[in-house]
Parts: structure tokens; C-alpha cells; sequence
């Protein structure tokens, strides 16, 4: 299996066709629907590894659409959406969505999420089967502590010793929210002092290598007002 | 067969015919009864044979002879005046009257009548029924010869003979026309295609009481007609000849009668037709008078009158009238105690003052419940319209992203093709601009949800400070690049307040990045921070790069840029987006000019 297949959802014919061609640019394979009944036909008659799904469709809409597909199937689903507002998003994700990407996207970052989500679920197994105590998963991010490495949906990713360090101490608390200063004085192992600085130069830093998009991080979380954090995926 | 015969029952043509035959038959028997009247014939030959029998001698001629003869007899007088056609004898004893001898009497035994010993008796042929006033001890023989009675006998059947036939018309004509006005009431308004009942456009338009009115005065103005005016021209001789004057009275009189019988048969029919359509009563003028009257005073107390005013202004007039007739009833409530000493009289007014008071708030109440459903309405349609501006930013929203994803899609697609050097130039302008498009939409709607209310809030409670320090260090990246410094004064301790972090991050974001954009080279940008009366107050100040010839108004509205090219990247909407998200986020924004001091000042609220 070489080429992974991706089913494209949009009511849209232009965006369908821009990103079916995106994709087969980066060597996919892409079957095209314009609405969730043709998507759940194609779905019936072909094997797909991955869906990039519109929410605002006629017939059925992708909610529904996904709904329906995640009753048997554990498919990775990216919505795509013209509506941005955060509870939107908190909404698609909670219904099973595996991504949330707003119109008008970056197509580059399009592909980067796409290429993430099937390298992980076509690695999952994996890294499932290598599943020992050493190891922290947060939905597509795998810590190992033996190796000293951490993985982004399989992928490797370099981190200095202080932001591995960050990375153990808040995947470890994930979904919980730290302070600055409670973040320095677990990985520095020194008193806090007008740290604030120090420790969101780190988050950026680490945040530029795990997410796709550093402004909108899917992980590594700033609590604004408050501190920081790992999403518990 | 039913049908036929009520369409023709029906038609025109036969109530036509019904009521022109019903005047001429009223006509001709008034005409005719005139005749009967004028020729002074008794009608009693109609029902009695005999003369002798009839009320007319028995009454007339019998009972006039006995009082003539015992006033001849009582006064004493010469003789009976004119000449008497009877015998007479009457005596008391001592003196007697006579004019003719008592065996002459005897002789016409036939027509004798004989009082005696206070009680009468009678011949053999005559009618036993005299009631005369005989009450003192006389004698008296009275005797009507054969030859006058038959004579008189004669007479009254060639009466009978002559008035007959005319009676026997009479009664068939008023029968006859009995027969047609009950069969006109039956049918009138009536027509053969239906069974509704049509009012006559002309006559039905007349009141009822008026048309009542009319009806009886044709009615007096004919008989006074006949008895009074028509009396004079009558000839009072008997003869069987017709005068001119009698000839001239019948015509009259029937002219007269016909045009009483055509209007009032009109009128009659136009009230039967009102009374089938149950109209009869309303459509007076007396009702519509007094309905219109009360209507009038009623409208004043109901809310009729002023269904075409704001309700407000109804219920300025209703208090304008409660006052002036609680005033009105205050003063006749002195008046009619200083004139009765009456307690039932004093408590008139009073009882109108509570008749009045209930009225007012009884209609005050309707008033209010109306503004209260009017107020209910209103903020409904509030709600509604606010929903709408919800969906529109949605809709709208929607629809400006979805070609625009198209765009920035297609651009990129094309930025991969092998294109010529000018091409990509173009290309990459695209991509730049369409991004930049990107950006304004997005700024515009957060900007749309915040002024119109429809902003998500996270609120939960943050440290001002940490955020802060969270955003300059997050832009970190940015200030490098831009040359510029920034110094901050923040406070040694947290300071908490209630608020939506990422929103008041973008607020931060957009106030710090507009200071760094447009700072003069070399300069500083001073964050200052400082806790006054529970309230933290946080200060960007930074000097500008160019000179600012606006106002700190001017700078806050939409899509106002503080330098008038609009050439670099942004939306021109970063300040007002932070306003806006500052006032959702309870906090206050301020933005003042001082020379070439640009100053953003924020307020929140501390919590502990």
C-alpha cells in the first residue's frame, strides 16, 4: 500500500477540485463527493485511509456525515469549515473529528495535516505494539523517556534537553495547567524569579516543532492569563 | 310544478297586477259605500224583510210618534207638527187627544199599539218590541193605516232591490282585495330566483317611522278628505237622479281614495318587506337617532374613540376626562347638598363618581395590557432581529470565505506551475493579497460578533500581569524585528481579574503590534501597570513615527489607519477589534494623542 486513498467531501466544486489536486501533487490518491450521501456511497465502494470533510453541505451535513462513518469506522477525519469560532472546533473534535481546519485554509498546512494524520494512522499499530511503561502518549505525540526522543505522529522531533524536559513534566500532567513559574522550578530545578519570559521563549520554540501551525496549536497550549499546558487529546 | 308556480307567484308582472287590482276593488267599494252613503238608503233593508219589523220604524218612526204624542198631550199643545201619518188617541182620564175617533183606530187594528194600565199591547201584525217612555197613567191608542205601511212596505223593498246588488260588490271587491294584499304581504321582497328578501333601493330607503308617519297622515288627509271637505258638495235632497255635485263627489272621492291606496299599499308592503328582513325597528329614524347619540357617549367611555391615537396619548384623554368629570361630580355633590337636604340626592353624584372611577381603571387596565403585549412584541422582534444579525454574520461569513478559499487555493496550485519570471511575480502577489484578504474578513467578523453582542466569553479569572508577559514574550519574534523596545512597569504581584484570556490576548496583540508598527525608530514603547481603587490600569504608550493629524476618535474608527496609506499589511481593523473586545470583555478603553504620544489606556476591575 503505497499510496494512501483520500476521500474529499465539499459542496464546493472549486475547493474539492483545488485540493484534490494539492493532494495528488503530494502523491495521494483522491476520490471526490460533493455532498455526505456520496461520500457514505464512496465510502461503501472503496477502501479509503483518510476523509477531509466540509461541515455546511447540502443532503447531509458533515457533522451528520460524520456521525455516521464513525459508527463502524475509525477513518482519520479532518473537518473543514468556514465557521472558526472556537466552539465550533471544541464541537467537531468532541464528535470524533481527528482535525479542524477553517476556510480559507493555508494549503500547505492542509497537506501538513493530512500527511500527519495518516502517518499516524497507518503507524499507530506500532507504536501501540511497542507500548511499554517509558513511554507518554498525548493523542499524536509520543514521548519516549528511555530514548529520550519524542515522535509527532510517528515523526521525530529534535528538543534540547530543557524543552524534552518541559514536555515530559506537562505530557505526564496532561490537561493540566502550569505556571511559569512552577514549569521553572520543575525543569530548572531553581527559584522562580520573573521567569515568565524564559519559559514562553521555550513553549515557542517547542511549539514550532510539534504543531502544524505554531498560532493555532493543536498540543502545546498557552492559557493566556494563566499558564500553560499539554490538550489531553 | 311548485317552482313554476312560484316563479310566477313571484314575478312582477303578477304582483303588479295584485296591487293595481287591489286599488281599483278598494276604490270602487269606496266609491260604491260613497253611493250607498249619498243616497241615504238604509241599509237595514239588507237584513230586515218586514218595514214594520225594522229598527228604522220600530225606533224611528214608532218611537218618535209616542214621544210626539205624549208631548202633544203633556204641553198641550194645538196639534203634532208636521201632520202625522198615524192615528192617534191618548187619554188620562179627564181630557183626551185625538185626531182621529177611537172606533176609526180600532178599525186598523193590523198596526195598532195600545198602552194601558202601564204596560203595552199590540196589534196583531206589529212588532212587539216598543220601548218607549210611557211612565204615567195614560191611554193611548196609536194606529199606522194599512195604506202607509204598505206604502212604507213598498218603499223598503225597492231599496233592498236597488242597494243589493251594490252590497253584494262591496263585499265581493274588499274580499277580492283582502285576498290580493294578503297575497302582496305574502310575496312582496320576495323573488323568484331565491328565497332572500330584497329590500327596494328607493321606498325600503326610507325610514320606517317616517313611512309610518306618511302612512297615517294620507290616511287622516283622506278621511277628512271625504268627511270634512267633500261633506260640503253633498247634495242632501234624495233623488234618483245623480247630481253634478254627487257626481263630482264620487270622483273625488275615488281619485282621492286611489292615491290613498297606492301610497299607502306602497308603504304598507315597504314596512312588511323591513319586517321580514328584520330591519323594521333598526331602520327608524328614531333608532338611528338615539343609537347614534349613545354611540356618541359611549365612544367617549370605550376606547373607540381613540382606537387612532397612541396608546399613550388614549390615556392622557381618558385621565383629561377623569379628572374633569371627578371635578364635575365633586361639585355637584356641594351643589345638591347645599339644595336637598335628601341623603339619596347627595349620593348621586357619588354613585357617578364610582361608576366613573371604575371606568377609568377598568379601561386604564385594557390600556396597559396592550402596551404590555406591544412591549412583549417589540422585544420579541428584538430577539428575532438579533438572531437574524447572528445568522447574517454566519451566512455572510460563509459566503465571503468559501470563494476565498477557492482563491488562496488556486493561487498556491499556481505558484507550483512552471511559470515565467513576470508570471510568479504576479502570482506571488496574489498569494500576498489574498492572504491579506484573508486576514480583514476574519478581523471583520470578530469585529461584527463583538459590536453586535454575539462575542463567545470564556470568562474565568486571570492574572493581568502573567498575560502580559504570556503575550510580550509570545511576540517576542516580532519585537526584535521591529527595532524596537518595549518597557514594562508591571506590578510585583498578580493582579487578578474576571475575563476571556484569548480575547484579552488578541486585545494585547493587536495594541502592542499597532505600537511597534508605528514607532519612531530609537524610541521606546512603555507598558505601565498600576492597581488604583479596585481598579487595574494598564497603560501603552509609544511615540509615533509620523505625525498625527487626527483625532484619538478618528483613530478607533473602522478601518481608520493612523497614517493614511493603507499600503502595508493588516486591516486597519486591530484597535477597533481591541476596543471592542475590551468593552465585551468588561473592561474600558481609552485612546489619547499627546503631541507624538500615542497612548491606549485600559481599565478592568480587580477581583481578589
Amino acid at each position: 500500500m503505497d499510496t494512501a486513498r483520500i476521500l474529499v467531501v465539499d459542496d464546493d466544486r472549486e475547493i474539492a477540485g483545488a485540493i484534490e489536486k494539492l493532494l495528488l501533487m503530494e502523491g495521494y490518491d483522491v476520490i471526490k463527493t460533493y455532498n455526505g450521501m456520496e461520500a457514505l456511497d464512496a465510502l461503501v465502494a472503496n477502501q479509503v485511509q483518510l476523509i477531509i470533510l466540509d461541515i455546511m453541505m447540502p443532503k447531509l451535513d458533515g457533522l451528520s456525515t460524520m456521525m455516521k462513518i464513525r459508527s463502524d469506522r475509525n477513518i482519520p477525519i479532518i473537518l473543514l469549515s468556514a465557521k472558526s469560532e472556537d466552539s465550533d472546533k471544541i464541537l467537531g473534535l468532541s464528535m470524533g473529528a481527528d482535525d479542524y481546519v477553517t476556510k480559507p485554509f493555508n494549503p500547505q498546512e492542509l497537506v501538513a495535516r493530512v500527511r500527519s494524520q495518516l502517518r499516524r494512522y497507518l503507524q499507530l499499530g506500532d507504536m501501540h505494539n511497542a507500548n511499554s511503561s517509558a513511554k507518554i502518549i498525548v493523542g499524536g505525540l509520543c514521548l519516549d523517556t528511555e530514548k529520550a526522543e519524542l515522535y509527532v505522529d510517528g515523526e521525530p522531533v529534535k528538543l534540547t534537553a530543557k524543552e524534552f524536559k518541559i514536555m515530559e513534566f506537562l505530557m505526564r500532567n496532561a490537561g493540566c495547567v502550569f505556571s511559569a513559574e512552577q514549569i521553572y522550578e520543575r525543569v530548572w530545578q531553581e527559584i522562580a524569579y520573573s521567569v515568565e519570559n524564559t519559559v514562553m521563549v521555550h513553549i515557542r520554540r517547542i511549539r514550532e516543532k510539534i504543531e502544524i501551525n505554531p498560532r493555532e496549536p493543536k498540543y502545546l497550549k498557552v492559557v493566556w492569563g494563566i499558564g500553560y499546558k499539554i490538550e489531553k487529546v | 310544478m311548485a317552482t313554476k308556480l312560484r316563479k310566477f307567484s313571484r314575478s312582477r308582472l303578477s304582483k303588479f297586477i295584485a296591487f293595481s287590482l287591489t286599488v281599483v276593488l278598494i276604490t270602487a267599494s269606496m266609491v260604491m259605500m260613497n253611493l250607498i252613503y249619498d243616497s241615504e238608503v238604509n241599509p237595514e233593508v239588507l237584513f230586515v224583510e218586514n218595514y214594520v219589523q225594522s229598527e228604522t220604524f220600530v225606533y224611528g218612526k214608532l218611537s218618535r210618534a209616542v214621544r210626539d204624542v205624549i208631548n202633544h198631550f203633556v204641553n198641550d199643545t194645538e196639534s203634532i207638527k208636521p201632520e202625522p201619518e198615524y192615528l192617534y188617541y191618548i187619554t188620562d182620564g179627564e181630557k183626551a187627544k185625538y185626531n182621529a175617533g177611537l172606533d176609526d183606530i180600532l178599525e186598523h187594528e193590523k198596526y195598532l199599539y195600545l198602552y194601558e194600565n202601564e204596560q203595552w199591547s199590540y196589534g196583531e201584525n206589529t212588532y212587539k218590541n216598543v220601548q218607549s217612555y210611557v211612565h204615567d197613567e195614560f191611554t193611548l191608542y196609536l194606529v199606522f193605516t194599512e195604506e202607509y205601511m204598505g206604502q212604507m212596505q213598498m218603499q223598503w223593498e225597492q231599496e233592498k232591490a236597488w242597494l243589493l246588488p251594490i252590497a253584494v260588490s262591496i263585499v265581493i271587491a274588499v274580499v277580492f282585495s283582502l285576498l290580493c294584499i294578503i297575497y302582496l304581504i305574502a310575496v312582496t321582497g320576495r323573488k323568484a330566483e331565491d328565497d332572500e328578501v330584497h329590500l327596494s333601493p328607493y321606498t325600503d330607503r326610507i325610514y320606517s317611522d317616517i313611512q309610518l308617519g306618511v302612512f297615517i297622515l294620507v290616511l287622516l288627509m283622506w278621511y277628512f278628505g271625504i268627511e270634512g271637505f267633500l261633506r260640503r258638495f253633498r247634495y242632501s235632497e234624495r233623488t234618483d237622479i245623480l247630481s253634478m255635485y254627487q257626481y263630482f263627489v264620487l270622483i273625488m272621492t275615488g281619485i282621492l281614495t286611489a292615491i290613498t291606496t297606492i301610497v299607502c299599499g306602497i308603504i304598507l308592503l315597504s314596512l312588511v318587506r323591513k319586517l321580514k328582513a328584520g330591519r323594521l325597528l333598526k331602520h327608524s329614524l328614531i333608532y338611528s337617532v338615539f343609537s347614534g347619540i349613545s354611540n356618541f357617549i359611549r365612544s367617549f367611555f370605550d376606547d373607540s374613540r381613540f382606537t387612532h391615537f397612541p396608546l399613550t396619548k388614549s390615556l392622557n384623554r381618558r385621565q383629561v376626562i377623569f379628572t374633569v368629570a371627578s371635578g364635575a361630580m365633586v361639585f355637584f355633590t356641594f351643589l345638591f347638598m347645599l339644595a336637598s337636604r335628601n341623603i339619596f340626592v347627595w349620593m348621586l353624584p357619588v354613585l357617578f363618581e364610582g361608576i366613573i372611577i371604575f371606568w377609568y381603571f377598568n379601561e386604564n387596565n385594557k390600556t396597559f395590557e396592550k402596551i404590555n403585549q406591544g412591549f412583549q412584541a417589540s422585544l420579541k422582534e428584538q430577539m428575532k432581529s438579533e438572531r437574524m444579525k447572528v445568522d447574517l454574520i454566519t451566512n455572510v461569513s460563509h459566503d465571503l470565505k468559501t470563494p476565498l478559499t477557492s482563491i488562496i487555493s488556486y493561487v498556491d496550485l499556481l505558484s507550483k506551475e512552471d511559470l515565467p519570471e513576470s508570471a510568479r511575480d504576479y502570482v506571488s502577489i496574489l498569494a500576498e493579497k489574498s492572504g491579506r484578504l484573508k486576514n480583514i474578513v476574519s478581523d471583520l467578523f470578530d469585529l461584527a460578533k463583538s459590536t453586535s453582542g454575539n462575542l463567545p466569553l470564556d470568562m474565568e479569572r486571570i492574572d493581568i500581569r502573567r498575560l502580559i508577559e504570556q503575550t510580550l514574550g509570545d511576540m517576542e519574534d516580532d519585537i526584535e524585528k521591529s527595532g524596537i523596545r518595549i518597557k514594562t512597569t508591571l506590578t510585583d504581584v498578580p493582579i487578578y481579574i474576571y475575563s476571556d484570556g484569548k480575547k484579552l490576548y488578541r486585545v494585547f496583540q493587536n495594541i502592542i503590534g499597532n505600537a511597534l508598527k508605528y514607532s519612531l525608530q530609537g524610541t521606546r514603547v512603555f507598558i505601565d501597570m498600576d492597581v488604583e481603587d479596585n481598579i487595574v490600569n494598564i497603560t501603552v504608550k509609544n511615540t509615533a513615527s509620523y505625525d498625527m493629524d487626527f483625532t484619538a476618535e478618528d483613530v478607533l474608527q473602522r478601518f481608520s489607519r493612523g497614517d493614511k496609506s493603507r499600503s502595508t499589511e493588516g486591516s486597519g481593523l486591530g484597535l477597533s477589534i481591541a476596543e471592542s473586545f475590551t468593552w465585551a470583555c468588561g473592561g474600558s478603553f481609552k485612546v489619547e494623542i499627546d503631541g507624538d504620544q500615542f497612548k491606549v489606556k485600559l481599565g478592568f476591575p480587580v477581583v481578589g
